[in-house]
């Protein structure tokens, strides 16, 4: 039994590049029982899978599924392949991400699969949230598949990752950059609390040049979903500058919530060029004599 | 304690938490925040029992919750809290989710130290002949210089923290 909510607009009447990225969530409620679909919960809350999920799901981690355990990088091939085959995951499966924070941590692994070349891969649109406040059925159970047979290439940053150097020459190129993190964070305010462990940064400010366009922006509040394309490209190119043939540099702290801008700009906006900057602030406020801005 | 004993255990103090609520005339109230994801604890004091009140993720609520019922149930001194290390707060909420998440795991242990600081140097501020009022003026100074050199404490954090949520 679903509950009365904001309604949202037919994804397909929204105007996007790649309207097909995106599914709603009946889509979901008409296919979890597919066993050529697979849906992924990714969040930032470590414990919210097990809190409850969408019938049939599993959990990906970002930290202990995707990141390498001792280098600042994403898991090798192998590795990957293996995550992927133990949840069940075959060739021909269409992966579903969902999950918290308007799907913030979904499109971060929605990112980092497309670095491996997974193609048939979509985002609930609204999100693990959507699917609660619709009163969707959420569960507890764990379900197990039988191992997958999916093969990974070796993954290729080159087209959607930024890495440092490749930042820097773009500030001097005057190249476009967006920064996404809150308003607080861009102007440099940032928190640092006694006895507590400063994953954040020696400097605040932000990149010379970067735009200030929050990500969460481009989220209707009211019901989660991703805001039809003609309000985007109001955010992104009317107010900000931004075109679509520009190479343009997405960055936060640590590159999650620019994953998410990443998706808005490449596949509902349909950018040719635009690359996450996963060091992000992390990596920019530490270094010695990087240029940074500081309203 | 097996990982799924310990995953079910968290999750308990997340949707029951113990000791939470605000403690009225509290030696200090003092919230954090964690601008990295929009966690917020607050810890009260009040002689030696420690409350919170908080939102944010099922981990920091958690252990929250965890931290309080220990301090309480254990009546753990001020210099046990403050020699309690991080290490040992991972430890018991389990390494193998914590240590993915220690910006979350140790907020609440992070806050009440500072909680535990603000009570002891109110107690020597007044040692010291100054009033209550005089106390809060210093506070208020001592907020301001931090937030003129990126660093934000007291009332601070929660804005601070509440800035990390889509706006």
């Amino acid at each position: 039994m679903t509950q009365t909510v904001a309604a949202v607009s037919d994804i397909t009447t929204r105007g996007y590049a790649q309207p097909d990225v995106l599914v709603s969530t009946q889509w979901v409620e008409d296919n979890r029982n597919n066993p050529k679909v697979r849906l992924l919960e990714s969040n930032e809350d470590v414990l919210l899978y097990e809190t409850g999920h969408i019938p049939g799901a599993v959990k990906i981690d970002w930290v202990t599924d995707l990141n390498d355990p001792l280098l600042r990088d994403y898991v090798t091939r192998d590795r990957f392949e293996r995550l992927l085959r133990s949840k069940g995951i075959n060739q021909d499966t269409t992966i579903v991400f969902y999950g918290d924070k308007n799907n913030w941590w979904a499109t971060y692994a929605f990112w980092v699969f497309k670095l491996f070349g997974v193609e048939n891969v979509r985002i609930l649109d609204g999100g693990r949230l959507r699917w609660a406040e619709e009163g969707r059925e959420l569960v507890t159970a764990i379900p197990t598949y039988p191992e997958g047979n999916i093969k990974v290439r070796e993954r290729d940053d080159s087209a959607i990752r930024a890495f440092r150097s490749q930042v820097e020459l773009h500030v001097q190129r005057n190249g476009k950059l967006v920064d996404v993190r809150s308003p607080e964070e861009y102007r440099g305010e940032r928190l640092h609390m006694p006895e507590y462990p400063n994953e954040g940064a020696l400097r605040g400010g932000h990149i010379p040049g970067a735009k200030s366009i929050p990500w969460g922006r481009a989220i209707t509040a009211e019901t989660h979903t991703f805001k039809p394309a003609s309000e985007l490209r109001t955010l992104y190119e009317s107010e900000n500058g931004l075109q679509k043939t520009d190479d343009v540099v997405a960055y936060c702290r640590i590159g999650e919530r620019s994953s998410h801008t990443w998706f808005v700009l490449t596949y509902l906006l349909g950018f040719k060029n635009v690359k996450n900057y996963d060091g992000s602030w992390t990596e920019w406020g530490n270094l010695v004599r990087a240029p940074i801005e500081k309203p | 304690m097996d990982r799924e004993t310990r995953l079910a255990w968290l999750v308990d103090h997340y949707h029951r938490p113990r000791f939470r609520g605000a403690l009225p005339d509290a030696d200090a109230r003092v919230p954090g925040g964690n601008p990295g994801c929009g966690d917020v604890i607050t810890m009260y004091l009040k002689d030696g029992v420690v409350g919170w009140e908080g939102v944010g993720c099922t981990l920091s609520q958690a252990a929250a919750s965890i931290l309080a019922e220990r301090v309480n149930h254990e009546k753990l001194t001020f210099e046990a809290i403050l020699e309690m290390p991080p290490e040992a707060m991972i430890e018991l909420l389990g390494r193998d989710i914590a240590e993915s998440r220690p910006g979350c795991a140790l907020l609440a242990l992070g806050t009440l130290k500072g909680a535990v600081k603000t009570v002891e140097m109110n107690r020597k501020l007044k040692a010291a002949g100054h009033t209550d009022q005089q106390i809060q003026a210093l506070r208020r100074a001592i907020t301001a210089q931090g937030e003129e050199s990126g660093v934000v404490v007291g009332d601070g954090a929660e804005k601070a923290a509440q800035g990390a949520l889509p706006s």
